[in-house]
């Protein structure tokens, strides 16, 4: 399920790097009032809703796929406790509505939206998970899918086709104050349809290739039994754990400072091929530390289990010392194969400066990224060279990124007319200096732009650094007041042109082109390229849309981080191949839909290296990188 | 020029003091010595001496490598130019030749504050060298801390400089008024200046700092806005006082006007309370603008700022390098400013001078 997109380039830059410690954490909730956690009862409704159900068309097709090869561990060992932690204690359990979209939304969406089908990480193909098979409809949107008979709720009633009838009234309904979810249910999703207790389809609002009905039109239940919908919902619900399809359910709430998960013990998923031997820990606690550095140091004394190091100054400067060479954390880089957020600078084409392309491709060949990668970055960053990099076939492989070069930006700059030099090296054209203001939401990444800054000199370019608070940051850009923004977009399956390039949403405040684009031709493209349902077709013209956009030089590439960097206590395990393809975190407990979860905690091991640690006793150390998956 | 006898006897008084009267002198030095940071602490070189012409870049615009023979056109890098000269010279040594008469004075510290200095085999920050020059290291971004350090001191005391004039004016201003006229306006205003008072200052700073990225001058304007009413108080019990005094019915006797009576009577005699505040509210400017930097609400990257400095250190405490340097400097600086406010106090104090019946 896709997050409201306005999030999504924000999620996209946590993930990209590391979660910051700058990071705001959440207000803490008062803890002195509404005390109630309410976490055993689960049936609030008398008169469960039912729906009819509509006969099946004939002639359908089902199609499953029981022929992938697992990528969960079969040495996998059920049991033990996982810590980790969060930045900010959740504003409340509900997964829609207010506050709902925090960082532990991510706990609850894994663990609630089970989805019908999944994409297998390492062969791209859709697995069975809630539905055991599907059928697609003629008409190229609608999509049929059998429901897993044996498949319950954590409190142990039923999953029936009722429960996702009801879904769809509850997402639509105004009570949950969520107009995202109002809006994708009534217009994405157009229909849902019950054909019987373990039968359903769904339609979703307009014909797509089958691999974008699958993933756009799936969807995740809501426990019909559970919701009361009424004007308290909102309220009443606000602490309330609900019971999930998924493997946890959370077993305690403490206000302000943590909350557990407990392991489904009979799970209808332990005997299902792609869900055995995951979801491991008996037991998940994730504490309130506000701080990252903070919580590194909790890591350090043994107190959490693994630490994300992607971060350069973690992987190199505080991932080392003595629990490392001791071989009791260990450190693995894993280099995944996925859709690459596409961070970078954005240019507006509505000013009139960025209008013109020699100074936008002036600017590009200005931007010394090379340098900032190998220097300030270590060289642990690499270079992204587009707009919508990693989508597999839907990537042109001939598009290179522009590179530092003083003599083309000359070349470019005096074409626009910038020849002459003022006194303090930038460039001008009838008294109009080239000057540019950069605008950028994280602190951490002001060092970055400052080497930017004085390279761009050389060039004769002024960039102006505009550090702002975050949602300022977001208002500037999608209201379209920025010159240069830098910003990364969060991925989906297949590339998004519409979004961020059809001249529907140019000029306009609140979309996603914020780069101005209005060009007669790529509307057309991305018109065909939208109505095309077949992937030859729809990959064809993404790469040609591609070769447009990059010549048109609006998107500056930065950097990309095609791997994902942790450490571990040696008692965390993971299978022998580490991870899947398109992992994106190695030691995540949960994570369903990202199709993880492989790792176990083996407490042989852990009392053999709390011992070995109490007696000074050394293992060798232990670093690993893994290339299974590395795209060059 | 001459001082009054009290002048004269209240700086003997305060010379006494000797760590007073040192630290005012170190100030006084280090702040005459920022006016021309320029030319110690700058990675233009002070003079260059090239094909038989003198060059001085420190105060002159940008001057392309290519003028001094180099390949490029950007701003020279004159550590580079140095050790190119210094290779001709070898080069013209070595064959015999008559050396070119081509050399550079580069300041002590040859960094600017804002490039970023990388070496090929290590990565910042890079702690304290003096081969490399960076005496007190650099920071995370390769930047010397000794350039950022001293450009950032000048900064913070011309901030604290100016904020102090600009709240002083104000908060005289008002506070003679209120204390002078005394009555409705005095009531009015003590109202006024108690709900202002409590209004949150550092959330008007975070909402202004959501909406627009503060210079200089917003940050004065911001800060003088909730600053200016703690002189008031003091002003209007002393303007009170002395209104109340003899000298002052004498003068309103002999017909002088109002104006008058404040500005060439009262506030001379007031002068004594304002002074003893001065380095106070200088230290507290100091403090005010390196918290505002050290929360990301200050001045805007990447200028060169204590609380910058202090975030990035408390941040990177595995190279103590950066947080020693900030730390020291701004205990150092405070502690001077906070002994002369004392020595000064102590020279102002009537008690020395006055005998009580």
């Amino acid at each position: 399920m896709r997050k409201p997109a306005l999030l999504a380039p924000l999620l996209a830059t946590l993930l990209l790097f590391g979660c910051g410690g700058s990071e705001a954490p959440p207000p803490e909730p008062d803890t002195t009032t509404d005390d109630a956690v309410t976490l055993e009862e689960t049936r609030f409704v008398d008169v469960l809703p039912t729906y009819d159900s509509v006969p099946l068309p004939d002639g359908l097709e089902w199609v499953t796929n029981e022929e992938d090869e697992v990528f969960a561990s079969p040495e996998a060992r059920r049991g033990g406790s996982f810590r980790t932690y969060m930045l900010g204690f959740p504003l409340t359990l509900r997964m829609v509505g207010p506050d709902s979209n925090g960082g532990f939304a991510s706990y609850l969406r894994a663990n609630n939206s089970v989805g019908l089908v999944a994409i297998h990480p390492n062969t791209l193909n859709f697995i069975p998970m809630l539905a055991t098979h599907w059928a697609f409809d003629d008409d190229g949107k609608t999509v049929y899918y059998r429901l897993r008979p044996e498949a319950t709720w954590s409190d142990g009633l039923p999953i029936t086709a009722d429960d996702f009838m009801y879904t769809i009234d509850f997402m639509r309904s105004e009570h949950i104050v969520d107009p995202w979810y109002n809006n994708h249910y009534t217009n994405n999703i157009v229909a849902v349809t019950k054909h019987d207790d373990h039968t359903i389809s769904v339609e979703g609002s307009t014909p797509k290739p089958r691999e974008e009905i699958l993933y756009e039109y799936g969807f995740g239940p809501m426990p019909r039994h559970f919701h009361k919908l009424d004007e308290n919902w909102v309220v009443d619900y606000n602490w309330r754990a609900a019971p999930g399809p998924g493997p946890y359910r959370i077993s305690h709430v403490e206000k302000g400072q943590y909350v557990t998960f407990e392991r489904v013990d009979d799970w209808w998923g332990n005997d299902v091929k792609y869900l055995a031997n995951r979801f491991n820990p008996d037991e998940v606690r994730i504490t309130v530390i506000r701080d990252m550095n903070v919580a590194w140091e909790y890591f350090l004394r043994g107190e959490l289990d693994t630490h994300p190091v992607v971060m350069p100054n973690f992987w190199h400067e505080k991932a080392v010392g003595e629990q490392f060479d001791n071989g009791y954390i260990q450190k693995i880089k894993f280099y995944t194969d996925n859709p690459q957020p596409s961070a970078g600078f954005w240019l507006n084409m509505d000013d009139p400066l960025l209008a013109d392309s020699n100074i936008r491709l002036g600017l590009a060949h200005s931007m010394n990224i090379e340098r900032l990668l190998t220097t300030l970055l270590r060289g642990d960053y690499e270079r992204l060279k587009m707009h919508h990099e990693g989508y597999w076939d839907y990537t042109n492989p001939n598009i290179e990124p522009r590179t530092f070069d003083l003599d083309k930006a000359d070349e470019y700059f005096a074409a626009a007319g910038f020849v002459s030099r003022g006194p303090d090296g930038i460039r001008v054209r009838d008294g109009q200096r080239l000057a540019f203001s950069l605008v950028y939401g994280t602190q951490e990444h002001t060092p970055r732009f400052v080497l930017l800054r004085e390279e761009a000199k050389k060039a004769g370019v002024e960039l102006n650094l505009q550090l702002m608070d975050a949602s300022a940051y977001f208002k500037q850009i999608l209201e379209k007041n920025h010159q240069i923004a830098s910003m990364a977009w969060s991925t989906s399956l297949t590339p998004r042109f519409w979004e961020h390039y059809h001249s529907a949403n140019a000029h306009i405040a609140q979309t996603n082109n914020i780069t101005a684009t209005d060009n007669p031709e790529l509307d057309q493209l991305i018109d065909d390229y939208e109505d095309a349902t077949d992937k030859p077709t729809r990959v064809a013209l993404a790469h040609e849309i591609q070769q447009i956009i990059h010549d048109m030089g609006a998107f500056i590439p930065t950097w990309k981080v095609p791997y994902t960097r942790e450490a571990n206590w040696r008692w965390v395990r993971l299978p022998e191949w580490n991870g899947t393809r398109t992992t994106d975190v190695l030691f995540d407990f949960m994570s369903t839909a990202n199709s993880t979860g492989l790792l176990w905690i083996d407490e042989e091991v852990k009392a053999e290296t709390l011992a070995a640690r109490e007696e000074g006793r050394a293992f060798d150390p232990v670093t690993i990188t893994d290339e299974t998956w590395r795209i060059e | 020029m001459r001082l009054r006898p009290q002048t004269v006897k209240q700086w003997r008084r305060f010379r006494s003091i000797r760590r007073g009267y040192w630290s005012l002198l170190i100030i006084g030095a280090l702040l005459a010595l920022t006016l021309v940071a320029e030319l110690l602490v700058n990675s233009r070189a002070i003079v260059v001496r090239y094909e038989g012409s003198y060059y001085f870049p420190t105060y002159a615009g940008f001057m392309p490598g290519s003028q001094y023979g180099l390949d490029y056109d950007y701003e020279t890098n004159y550590r580079e130019l140095a050790a190119s000269f210094a290779e001709r010279r070898e080069a013209a040594a070595a064959s015999g030749a008559e050396p070119p008469g081509n050399w550079l004075i580069l300041p002590p510290v040859p960094y600017n504050p804002f490039e970023t200095d990388f070496r090929d085999d290590s990565f910042p920050p890079y702690p304290p060298s003096l081969s490399t020059q960076h005496y007190l290291g650099t920071d995370v971004a390769g930047r010397d801390i000794l350039a950022r350090l001293v450009y950032g001191f000048r900064l913070a005391m011309a901030f604290a400089v100016i904020l102090l004039l600009c709240n002083y004016i104000v908060g005289i201003a008002v506070g003679c008024a209120m204390g002078f006229w005394g009555g409705a306006f005095d009531l009015i205003f003590q109202r006024l200046i108690e709900i202002w008072s409590n209004v949150p200052f550092l959330y008007v700073i975070m909402i202004v700092a959501s909406v627009i990225v503060p210079n200089f001058w917003t940050l004065i304007g911001i800060m003088v806005v909730f600053g200016w009413m703690a002189m008031t108080w003091y002003m209007r019990t002393s303007t009170y006082k002395e209104k109340a005094r003899e000298y002052v019915d004498a003068a309103r006797a002999l017909g002088a006007s109002s104006p008058r009576i404040v500005f060439r009577h009262i506030l001379p005699n007031t002068i004594s309370i304002i002074v003893t505040f001065i380095p106070f509210s200088v230290a507290t400017g100091v403090t005010a603008l390196t918290a505002l930097d050290y929360l990301g609400f200050g001045l805007p990257p990447p200028t060169p700022s204590w609380g910058e400095l202090l975030a990035q250190g408390t941040a990177n405490l595995q190279s103590p390098w950066i947080v020693t340097s900030v730390v020291v400097a701004m205990t150092l600086v405070l502690l001077m400013v906070a002994y002369v406010g004392e020595a000064i106090r102590e020279a102002f104090d009537p008690k020395q001078f006055t005998f009580y019946e």
